[in-house]
Parts: structure tokens; C-alpha cells; sequence
């Protein structure tokens, strides 16, 4: 590792300074994505401010749903009783991630930041748009190794299949937040400019002409929390996670599901997927085709055809291209029969 | 530690960490905003004892219940901090990217992955690792158990299995063997001992000792 | 106690040891003024270097030197000419003339190569100066990819590597019933859970002190001497503990010469650790290998020809074979057999004998095969199997020194519930899961070696036995004081086990599952002499069983016992006391004789699954494991039975989640890390029931005992296919088998 700088804070407001008054200042939470970045020279510091000591791990129910603060750590959310009655879902698919002593290190802030494992986005002297872009500088990052896409034209069997550019096909890896979109959540940060709110659906986004930006956080912005509000999901929620082994791997592909059931017809529903895209993948026309129907095979199949509209293969993912629809239909066959 | 870095910020005032270092070394005015400042250091001719000073930072750490004042620099990791400098090495290094759990150690109560863990960042923590498992000569519970069911073959990673078992058992997800196997996944053993382990586990959590 | 009588399991001597973190690894001494080293390794898998700027690195903090082909310092045993060639020997590599040189031009032969070497005075700083030296290169297109170049395929020199054939070649063409097939197995890479590299200390000007990560503390010992031209005798190389090989610490590799060199260049100690990645490039793999079975056999079930040809990679610097087509001379009785075996040179590090080596790549594929034509046959594969059973070797010719195969189907079959699977594929469900049970036999080479055992009884009744064996994790301490045990009646907590360093007696490297046969009659022998010579001293005129008979004496407890009247005896302390002896210190060379001409000796394996398949997302899950050892009489059951579980461990990756994959453009592993190379998880693997047949071979060695390492994996991954293929129907024969290759079948 680099050499850096090493500031620990207390407040968000000083936090937002230390990290608004020096470029190449990130702040430093869990650290399980960012130090083995930095071990791998793939993201170099200057200067780190470590936010742990920030106020800003509490679980706390909200008059319309549930608060979680940016540094609760992804084992807490989990384990909290609120979270496992209310919204199960989030409980399954941060439990599906990583290993129990990552869980320890993580919170739901650093979780939202973690960047693709796309292999080559990892290896310096690969090819990537999303490590060196294009068009270096202040806010669009520093060149680092070669950059183009090797994603596209080799070894993509993770990738995308959905939302994809010319300059970028990686995958947001969370599971977390896979759950967050499906939930309808928003995520509070704070800034040098004030406080906002973005849907959690707009937080990240599609790699587009500047596949470095992951979000759509301002330079200088903190998560302070998310706010999940109250649904009637709780009882028939699933988070199906395929991957290349039991556990400790990351999603093929993945499908967090909550259904509203009223005897077998579908109130509402909430569909997500990972593994397929550049951010959470939301499946707002198969979750409105399902509105009111019967909970039939038939349906969910019709449902998963219609999510799966635009998908792409690059090669070595076509696979994704069924197996992203079983799983959808699979998913929701287990959510609608666990009442 | 007059003469270290202190990390501790107060609000608004995030330079004021390096000022009792740099009065006392006018030298380093000059290119004291400079980041990678101890290599900035070595170009311009400056003596290493003088950038060596420059990268280390106090911490102060209670390590197996004995509190340690330490300075180190902020890139060291909790893992090569105990290993390299503390001579603790049953914590053990298997990958240094947080994905096999040999370095699992327990912070604060915790188990986390040593190797992926500023040390910086556990000021005022407690930590634990193999070393401090056992009550002096006796054994604890799950390390006997692990000589009992064999749950090892090389040994390497056994400590963080057993800071992980331990763990497992203590955070309520040792209920039966799928749970245990689940909640073990971060902990690889290539010698492939998990089917002992497991009984390992089991057998203590039945046993009902304290962990 | 002798070989007729089973062993209890006892805990392993140094658990104690690996359960506090006491046990020290390589990595975890400490000496004054020691340096750490960071090795730059090559962006590229072909070319060369065309400039390489280190003065950043030189110049960072803490940075003692930084070595690359412009000033690395010469091994001297390697620059002498030798037969010949002036381009000096390596430093014995195991299968032949080695071409690389680490540092030494500026020519790159593989992705990941070293092109400089950083030393400094912490681990960050090292790791820090080694990325600041900046390379470019001048690239060449890289020849990686084995399926693309396989018709570049060369048999390799020597007798065991020569094509096959018994009866007609192709004789497999004239039966009723025939199949061809082609399995491939991906490139595997051991991955130890400890990171290679090694301590090294120039305690003189020829004097080397070594804390190495090998399989053999002589052998690493050797390799020194000759690339520093020193005395053996002056180098001292440590290995107690060693955080597994699988096959990877079977060799010196480069790098750790080229620490031994910067060390006595820089005068101060050197500790490499490497990366977990440059574990993927620097330290060997199982190559990549490509099979194609044809088998005939009649309508009775009976084999009429077999045919089987593999080609695998190997490094265009160096000649890498290992014994992929052995098995299938010499498992089943069949008149028409021919092998061909091949190797393909690539721009790629040279593999290294991974666990089960060749034999586990073969059996995938002759097992598998043997599973389809049961299949074709309508026969349960265990029926087909005992058709085509012999007794004697085919190959050689000449009687198994021990067999006992068919209690091993019997057994491993009631243990697994082998009467619940149907011979129709795909008709048993559970739910959406669909069930399949499958089975395959492994079989390794057994064998006595040569080594030498010291043992040293002490009048307070307490033993020591020593000997330079490493022990990487199967325990062979723990068999050693097992055996000790058994010959002198010392209780195992009084008996002290010595090894992993080269101040003991001379061993053999720990591979090829030949310790407990090998150093374990070593101890045998010793420990014989040590009894032999307190009965001398006990039978003598005047002594308490004079006139006894040396052979009618039993060692227990301390005492020693004529054994057809116990109440003659005397106490071991005091006939060495009255002979003023204070300890009995006896070393001895033990080897075999002729067994190995007149027998065919082998290990059995019998493996057994339940398997889980989600035909809509292509999951496979092992639920239900059962392995069988047919490995003559088991020394040490506790550990023999952990090799076993680790074999299915180790065989359930292979067979579902390991793979190592190159991204053929750039020539570079693009999963070269933990999180991407998927090693079984705990999650993946069940209860695993292990069964030994445990009884004593009667020619191999005093114990009848033979190996376990080998034969716990190999044949593992073909039940896993087998099963996959009695749940679905569906037959996969490129490991490992991964969801999207099930679902896609399935749709």
C-alpha cells in the first residue's frame, strides 16, 4: 500500500470537510472493499478519513417505516429484530453476502460504495474504462493502467446483461442492496451543499460514457441513513442467490422478491435482481404485469419474460439469459407459497 | 507521543493532527501537504529516521488484555501488525484480501478478518486472537475439541477457524450442522477438515461450556 | 502389537500446538536486521522486457536493494557449465532440464514472471517500494490456450511416458457395444492455505540457515548446496510446520534461490512471502488436460477394448508429465488397452503434480467412461465394475501384493444407500430437486522408499524418534509415534517425534503417498534395533530372562515381558541402569527389497455420493458423501480418516467449483485470487462417512500399511459426475460442473 495520510472524525460535518478540502480523500468505513482495493493498487489514496467513530449506527423505527444508519454494520441489520419481522428480505440477502466476519467489518454505507468485481477492473494492467477513464481529471478520476473494456470480448460470464455500454459492462455486486431497491428505500446523505434525499433507485447508476462513476453522489457526500418505509411484504419475501458455490461467493445471479399476497392473488409486489447489472436492477413491468394477479407458474413466467426484455448476452453470460428468468419464476414460486 | 502524528481530529479542524509534529520540524514545512510526504521525503535528500518518523502515527490498543501504546504507520494492517511486529503469528495470512478467514481475530467481541482491518482503526479496542483463547495452560473449550475431532489437518488455518467457531457459537448461529457450515464458509480449509469441524463445533455447543 | 492387530485412534502429537498458534510456519521467525522481500512479477506472458525504471523503488523509504536481470547476483552453481552447456544447470527440477532463469535476461516465458525483486526493511514498505518499478515490454502473442494448440502435442521422452498397448490398439472397435467421449479438466492450482516463499540467513560466508515451505527439508537442502556450491552439511533448512502443499513445495522453486542470492548479496536475512496470486503463476498448477475415451465391451458386460489418450500442458521451458494414463493399464480386465499421452508447450509457468496428480485427471475420465457404458450396458456401474475385476495385474503381469477392492464397493455401497438409486436417470425427486447417487474407484501407486530413523529411549521410560521428514498435514508424526509405539510399548505421551529439519536423518520428500510406508518402517527398524538390543541385554547370563529367547520378548509399559509367562519380566529402566547405559540412542537406514518386482502394490479407493440437482438454476449440491480406503493396515485412524475427509473436500471442488481461467488475449489468469477461485467452502461440503478396509498388506512393509493422501481424491470427481448425470439424465464432461453447464442442459 501507498503511503497516506490517516484522519479520524468524529462528526459528519468535520468528516465532510476532511474529505471536501483535499482531492483524493475517501472515507474509510468497514474497509473490506476499499484497503483490498488499495492492496491492489487499483484505487491509491491520499489521504484517509476513517468514519467509524461517527455517530451513525442506529436502528430506529421512523413514523413511516425504519431508519438505519450509514455505519450499522451489514451482521447488525441483519440480526436486528425490526429488520428480521419487517423486512426480511434486507435480513436474507445481507446474510447471503460474504462471510460472517465480513458482515462484522461492513455497514450498509460502505456496502452501497462497494465497487464491481469485474475481474478486470481489478487488474492493473488490464484494460478498463471504470479504473482509468478515458477522460481523466478532477471528478472523472485518475488514469490507472490501460483503459477500454477487456469485459467485452473475454472472460464476461459475470457481467451484465442489462443496461450495459460500449465502455462498460461490470456488475454492482451487493446483495444489500439488491433488497434496498426491491423496498422502495431512501438513502439520506449530507453534504458541503446540505442534506438530500435519493431514491435508492436513482443512488447508483448505468455505466453509460463514464463507467468510474458508480453513484450518484456529489463530491464531498456522506450517507447519513436509509429510510425504509413500512409494506406489507414481510410475510412472503424471498432472496434466491445462484452462485458458483454454497456460500461465499458472489451472485450469478440473483433475485430478492416481496409479495403482498391476499388468498392467492397478488396485491403487490417487489422484484429486484443482482448479478446483472451495473446497479440494483429493478423490475418495475414485471412487478406491474404481476399486480393483481393470480400467483401462477404461468404468470411468473409471463412476468420473467417481460423483465428479461432488452437483456444482452456478451458471450460467456448468455447464460444469464435463462437462467435469470428461471430464476425470477423460481423466486417468486417461493415467496408466494412461504405465507 | 509528542513527537507522532495523532489522528484524532476535532470538528472543523482536520489539520490540526500533524502540528505538533510539524513545529518541531520546520524542515518538513515545505512539502507537509504533500501526501506520499516520507517518499517526497527521500528525494529530496532527507534522512530516512525523519520520513520513518513522519509515516508512524500513535495507537493505543488492548491486545489479549494487555494494553499496548504503539506507533505505527496508518497502512499497517491489524494482521501484519500482530504478526510482524507483536510476534503473535497464530493469526495467520492465507490470502491478505479478506477471502479465506485465516486471519480471523475478534474485535471488540467480533470476529472480523484481521488482514482487511487498519490497525489504526481499532483504537481503544480490544483484540483477541488465538493467543489469548486459552485460561493459561488449559485449553478452551473449542480448541479442545478440535484436537478431539481432529478439525485440522496442516494446521494453518485453524486459529481462524477456531476464533470463527468460537465466534459462531457466541453469535447464536450454531444451532445444527447447516447453520454451522453456513456460518463457517468464511473460514477455507484447503486440507478440507470441514466435516470435523463441524462435529468440533456441535460437540461443544452441546456440551454447553462457556465459549 | 503387530500388523495383525488394528491401531486405535490417538490425537495428533502436535495439536496441541496448531490449536494456540504455537505451531510456527516458515513465515513466522524472526531474526535480527531482517528484511523483507516483494517480488514485481510481469504483466505480460510473452515477450520481453524492453525497459524496467527501479529508481523510484531504490529511492523509497526503507528499501535495501532492488534486484532484476541488470544486477541480480549470480548463483554460482547455476552459471557452471555443465554437460556441456554453457548455459548451466538448474537447480534440479524433478522432470528435466530447466531453460528459465529467474532475473536473468530480459526475456518473458509466462504471465506473472518475476521481473524485479524489492528488499527493504518492513513488509509496507517493501510492498510499497515494489509498486513503484515501472516496466514496458515488448509483447508477443502468447500461446496459452491448450485446446487451440493441441495438435502441437509431443509424447514426452522416457519409458513411462511411451504409448501403451496390450492386445490390438484398437480393439475396442470390434465389440457390440462401444463409446467415445472427451473430458477435460481445467487448470487446478493446490493453493495452500500458507503463501509460499522462505526465510533465508547467511550465518557465514558458507554457512546457510533456512525456514523454507517444502515437502522435503533434504531436498531443498540439495537444490542450495548445488546453486551455491557449498557443503550440504553447512546448510540447515527448517520445516516443522507447513500449511499444506498438495504437491506445490515438491521442488525448489526459482525465487527461493534467488532470496538465498540477495541475501548473501545484501548480508542481511530475507523473508518472501508471496501474494496469493503470484501463488497462481510462481508455484506451479494441474495442467489443463484434455482426454478422449473409446471402450468397447460386449452385451454380457464384459470390457473388450479400451483406449485412452490425454494431452496436457506444459511450459515451453520445461517438460512437465505426470501419470494421466496409468490407471487404465492395469484397473480392469480387458484384453485390448492402449494409452497415449501427450504434452502441449505454452507460454505458461510449468505445472507441478497437484494432489493425486496425474491419476486424479485420468481417473476423472476412465471413470466417467466407465459409468457411460454401464449406462449403455443397463447395468449398475458396481455390477459392471465386477465383471471386468481382476485379480492380477494385466499390465505387469504378476499378482496385487493386496486387493480387497470388492469389500470396498460392498461396504462403501451400504454405507451410502446404494439400493436407493434407480439405473434410470432422473427418477428421483425431492420437490424440484432431483436425486442422484454415483460412485467411482481410485487407485495409486503404493511403495517403499529409502530413509533413515533415529530412536533414543531414555531410562525414565521416554522415547525420542527423529527423522528429516516434513510433515505437511497428514500427520506423519503422529503415525510415527504411533508406530513407535506399537514396537516398544512406550505410551504415546512419553514419546517425543522429531522432523522437519535437516539436522535428522535422512528422508524422502512427503509426496506420492510414501511417508508412513517409508519412514514409517524406518521407525519400524529403529525402534526393532532399539528392542532387539535391551533383549540382548535382558537374556544375557545373569540377567532376569536370561535364557529367554529374544523373539518371546513384549515390550509394554515400561517393562519388558516374557510373553508366554508375564510374571517374568523386567523393568526397562533397570536393565539400563544395570547396564549403565543412559539411554539406548540407535539410527538406522531402512529401505525394501525385491516385494516391489514380484507384487503389484496399490492403493484402493472407493468413492460414493448423494447428489442434490436444482434443474431450474443448474445448482449441484454433494449431500451425502462416502469414501472407502483400501490402503493396507491403518496406522493412525484419527488422521488417515482427515485425509479421507479432505479428499472429498478437495474432490468436491474439482468437481463443481475449481477453475482456473485465463483470458487467452493477454495470456493472464483472470480469477488469480481467493474470491474467484472458488476452494470448497464448509458450506459445501456434507457429512462425510469415512470407511477403511484396514487390513494389513502382507509384503509392502512391517505394517502393511500403504498410502491414503492420493487415493482420498483421486476417482472423486467422476462419482460427482456420475451422480450429477443418475439425477438428471445429463452428462458433463468439463470440470467443473457449474450451474449455467447444468441449467443449460436442463432447459
Amino acid at each position: 500500500m501507498n503511503p497516506f495520510q490517516f484522519t479520524r472524525v468524529t462528526t459528519p460535518k468535520a468528516a465532510i470537510s476532511a474529505v471536501t478540502k483535499e482531492s483524493g480523500t475517501y472515507f474509510l468505513a468497514g474497509g473490506t472493499n476499499l484497503i483490498d482495493l488499495m492492496k491492489r493498487e487499483v484505487i491509491v489514496p491520499e489521504r484517509l478519513v476513517d468514519i467509524n467513530k461517527l455517530p451513525l449506527a442506529t436502528i430506529e423505527k421512523t413514523s413511516t417505516g425504519l431508519r438505519i444508519g450509514a455505519m450499522a454494520k451489514n451482521s447488525t441489520v441483519a440480526e436486528h429484530e425490526l429488520v428480521k419481522k419487517n423486512f426480511p428480505l434486507l435480513s436474507q440477502a445481507l446474510n447471503a453476502g460474504a462471510s460472517a466476519q465480513l458482515r462484522n467489518m461492513a455497514t450498509v454505507g460502505g456496502n452501497m460504495m462497494q465497487r464491481t468485481r469485474c475481474s478486470y477492473f481489478y487488474d492493473n494492467s488490464m484494460p478498463c474504462n471504470k479504473r482509468s477513464p478515458v477522460q481523466a481529471g478532477p471528478d472523472k478520476g485518475q488514469p490507472n493502467g490501460p483503459n477500454g473494456c477487456g469485459a467485452i470480448g473475454g472472460y464476461n460470464r459475470m457481467h451484465a446483461i442489462f443496461g450495459t455500454s460500449e465502455k462498460c459492462i461490470a456488475v454492482h455486486p451487493s446483495d444489500m442492496c439488491i433488497a434496498l431497491v426491491a423496498l422502495d428505500a431512501t438513502v439520506n446523505v449530507s453534504g458541503p451543499k446540505g442534506d438530500r434525499k435519493i431514491p435508492f433507485a436513482d443512488f447508483h447508476r448505468l455505466p453509460g460514457d463514464a463507467p468510474q462513476k458508480d453513484n450518484t453522489l456529489q463530491p464531498g457526500e456522506l450517507i447519513m441513513s436509509i429510510d425504509l418505509p413500512m409494506n406489507d411484504f414481510a410475510k412472503n419475501s424471498h432472496y434466491l442467490k445462484v452462485r458458483d458455490r454454497a456460500s461465499y461467493a458472489f451472485a450469478l445471479v440473483s433475485v430478492g422478491v416481496g409479495v403482498d399476497m391476499k388468498g392467492k392473488t397478488i396485491q403487490n409486489v417487489r422484484l429486484a435482481m443482482g448479478g446483472v447489472a451495473h446497479k440494483p436492477w429493478r423490475l418495475t413491468e414485471a412487478e406491474q404485469f404481476l399486480t393483481g394477479k393470480p400467483a401462477t407458474e404461468d404468470n411468473f413466467k409471463q412476468a420473467a419474460m417481460l423483465a428479461m426484455k432488452g437483456a444482452k448476452g456478451y458471450g460467456e453470460n448468455d447464460f444469464k439469459l435463462t437462467l435469470a428468468p428461471n430464476s425470477i419464476v423460481e423466486a417468486l414460486k417461493i415467496a408466494t407459497t412461504t405465507a | 507521543m509528542t513527537d507522532k502524528q495523532h489522528p484524532d481530529e476535532s470538528a472543523d479542524n482536520s489539520g490540526a493532527s500533524r502540528r505538533d509534529f510539524l513545529k518541531q520540524s520546520s524542515i518538513m514545512a515545505a512539502f507537509a501537504m504533500t501526501p506520499p510526504a516520507a517518499v517526497t521525503a527521500v528525494e529530496k535528500g532527507l534522512h530516512e529516521t525523519i520520513a520513518t518518523r513522519f509515516e508512524q502515527m500513535s495507537l493505543r490498543v488492548t491486545i489479549n488484555g494487555t494494553a499496548q501504546q504503539l506507533n505505527i504507520e496508518p497502512r499497517v494492517t491489524l494482521l501484519d501488525l500482530l504478526r510482524e511486529q507483536l510476534n503473535l503469528t497464530g493469526t495467520k495470512k492465507g490470502c491478505d484480501h479478506g477471502q479465506c478467514g485465516a486471519c480471523t481475530v475478534h474485535v471488540d467481541g467480533t470476529r472480523v478478518n484481521a488482514c482487511l482491518t487498519l490497525a489504526m482503526t481499532t483504537e481503544g479496542c480490544k483484540v483477541t486472537t488465538i493467543e489469548g483463547l486459552a485460561d493459561g495452560d488449559r485449553l478452551h473449550p473449542m480448541q479442545e475439541a478440535f484436537i478431539k475431532h481432529d478439525g485440522f489437518q496442516c494446521g494453518y488455518c485453524t486459529p481462524g477457524q477456531i476464533m470463527s467457531a468460537v465466534a459462531c457459537i457466541r453469535e447464536g448461529h450454531a444451532d445444527n450442522p447447516d447453520e454451522i457450515r453456513e456460518y463457517m464458509s468464511g473460514n477455507i480449509c484447503r486440507c478440507g477438515a470441514y466435516s470435523n469441524i463441524v462435529d468440533a463445533i456441535m460437540d461443544v455447543k452441546q456440551g454447553g461450556q462457556k465459549v | 502389537m503387530t500388523k495383525d492387530t488394528k491401531n486405535p485412534p490417538i490425537d495428533r502429537v502436535d495439536g496441541r500446538m496448531k490449536v494456540t498458534g504455537g505451531a510456527k510456519y516458515f513465515a513466522e521467525f524472526t531474526m535480527p536486521s531482517m528484511t523483507y522481500c516483494v517480488i514485481v512479477s510481469s504483466d505480460i506472458a510473452k515477450g520481453s522486457i524492453a525497459s524496467i525504471d527501479t529508481k523510484k523503488a531504490e529511492n523509497a523509504p526503507g528499501v535495501v536493494g532492488v534486484f532484476t536481470h541488470q544486477n541480480m547476483p549470480a548463483i554460482p552453481g547455476w552459471d557452471a557449465p555443465a554437460q556441456g552447456n554453457g548455459n548451466g544447470p538448474p537447480p534440479g527440477p524433478p522432470s528435466g532440464g530447466e531453460k528459465y532463469r529467474i532475473l536473468h535476461t530480459k526475456e518473458i516465458l509466462f504471465d506473472g514472471q518475476p521481473i524485479a525483486m524489492v528488499v527493504a526493511d518492513t513488509f509496507e514498505r517493501a510492498t510499497y517500494a515494489a509498486s513503484l518499478v515501472k516496466a514496458t515490454y515488448t509483447k508477443q502473442t502468447a500461446r496459452t490456450d491448450l485446446t487451440k494448440h493441441l495438435a502441437d502435442g509431443v509424447t514426452p521422452k522416457g519409458e513411462r511416458a511411451a504409448d501403451y498397448v496390450r492386445g490390438t490398439a484398437d480393439g475396442y472397435k470390434t465389440a457390440p457395444v462401444t463409446l467415445e467421449a472427451n473430458y477435460t479438466i481445467p487448470i487446478e492450482v493446490h493453493n495452500p492455505m500458507e503463501m509460499h516463499g522462505i526465510l533465508a540467513h547467511w550465518e557465514g560466508d558458507d554457512k546457510l540457515m533456512i525456514y523454507a515451505k517444502t515437502q522435503g527439508v533434504k531436498a531443498t537442502q540439495r537444490a542450495m548446496a548445488q546453486a551455491f556450491k557449498i557443503n550440504p552439511d553447512n546448510i540447515r533448512v527448517h520445516t516443522e510446520f507447513m500449511g499444506g502443499g498438495f504437491g506445490m513445495a515438491l521442488r525448489t522453486w526459482p525465487q527461493e534461490t534467488a532470496v538465498v542470492a540477495i541475501s548473501r548479496k545484501i548480508g542481511r536475512p530475507v523473508k518472501l512471502v508471496m501474494t496469493r496470486s503470484q501463488m497462481f503463476t510462481l508455484v506451479g498448477h494441474r495442467p489443463r488436460t484434455v482426454q478422449t475415451i473409446n471402450m468397447g465391451a460386449d452385451t454380457n458386460g464384459k470390457l473388450v477394448g479400451i483406449a485412452h489418450a490425454a494431452t496436457g500442458e506444459t511450459a515451453s521451458y520445461e517438460d512437465f508429465t505426470e501419470g494421466t494414463v496409468n490407471m487404465t493399464k492395469f484397473m480392469y480386465d480387458c484384453p485390448n488397452v492402449s494409452t497415449r499421452y501427450k504434452i502441449v508447450p505454452l507460454d505458461r509457468g510449468v505445472p507441478i503434480w497437484m494432489r493425486g496428480p496425474g491419476e486424479a485427471t485420468g481417473a476423472f475420465a476412465l471413470e466417467s467412461a466407465m459409468d457411460e457404458m454401464a449406462h449403455k450396458l443397463n447395468l449398475d456401474p458396481i455390477e459392471f465394475r465386477l465383471r471386468n475385476y481382476t485379480e492380477t495385474d494385466p499390465e505387469h503381469n504378476r499378482p496385487y501384493s493386496d486387493k480387497n477392492l470388492k469389500e470396498a464397493y460392498q461396504r462403501g455401497a451400504d454405507a451410502i444407500g446404494w439400493n436407493k438409486r434407480s439405473n434410470q436417470p432422473s427418477s428421483n425427486r425431492d420437490g424440484e430437486w432431483l436425486i442422484g447417487y454415483g460412485m467411482s474407484s481410485g487407485t495409486f501407486n503404493a511403495s517403499r522408499g529409502q530413509a533413515t530413523a533415529r530412536a533414543i529411549l531414555n531410562a525414565d521410560g521416554s522415547l525420542t524418534v527423529q527423522c528429516g521428514v516434513t510433515d505437511i498435514g497428514p500427520g506423519s508424526g503422529t503415525a510415527m509415534a504411533m508406530i513407535a509405539h506399537n514396537v516398544l510399548g512406550v505410551p504415546v505421551d512419553k514419546i517425543k517425534v522429531e522432523y522437519g529439519d535437516t539436522s535428522l536423518p535422512n528422508a524422502p520428500m512427503q509426496g506420492g503417498s510414501t511417508i508412513t510406508s517409508t519412514v514409517g518402517s524406518a521407525v519400524y527398524d529403529v525402534c526393532t534395533t532399539v528392542k532387539n538390543t535391551l533383549a540382548d541385554m535382558a537374556t544375557k547370563s545373569g540377567s532376569p530372562l536370561a535364557n529367554s529367547k529374544a523373539n518371546d520378548l513384549t515390550l509394554a509399559d515400561g517393562m519388558l515381558y516374557l510373553e508366554a509367562d508375564r510374571s517374568k519380566k523386567v523393568a526397562v529402566a533397570d536393565l539400563m541402569r544395570s547396564n549403565n547405559l543412559p539411554a539406548i540412542d540407535k539410527t538406522q537406514q531402512s529401505k525394501g527389497g525385491s516385494e516391489g518386482e514380484k507384487y503389484s502394490m496399490y492403493s484402493f479407493s472407493v468413492h460414493f455420493v448423494q447428489v442434490r440437482v436444482h434443474p431450474v438454476t443448474g445448482v449441484v449440491r454433494v449431500s451425502k458423501a462416502v469414501s472407502v480406503a483400501d490402503s493396507g493396515r491403518i496406522v493412525s485412524p484419527n488422521t488417515a480418516a482427515s485425509q479421507m475427509i479432505g479428499g472429498v473436500a478437495g474432490g468436491i471442488g474439482m468437481a463443481l467449483t475449481e477453475e482456473a481461467v485465463i483470458d487467452h488475449r493477454f495470456g493472464r489468469y483472470i480469477n488469480n485470487n481467493l474470491a474467484d477461485y472458488h476452494v470448497a467452502t464448509s458450506a459445501d461440503v456434507p457429512h462425510t462417512e469415512t470407511i477403511v478396509i484396514d487390513k494389513p498388506d502382507p509384503y509392502i512393509n512391517p505394517m502393511g500399511a500403504k498410502g491414503m493422501g492420493e487415493i482420498a481424491l483421486i476417482g472423486f470427481a467422476a462419482a460427482v459426475s456420475n451422480a450429477v448425470f443418475n439425477a438428471t439424465g445429463q452428462r458433463i464432461r468439463d470440470l467443473p460442473i457449474t450451474p449455467d453447464k447444468v441449467m443449460q442442459k436442463l432447459v
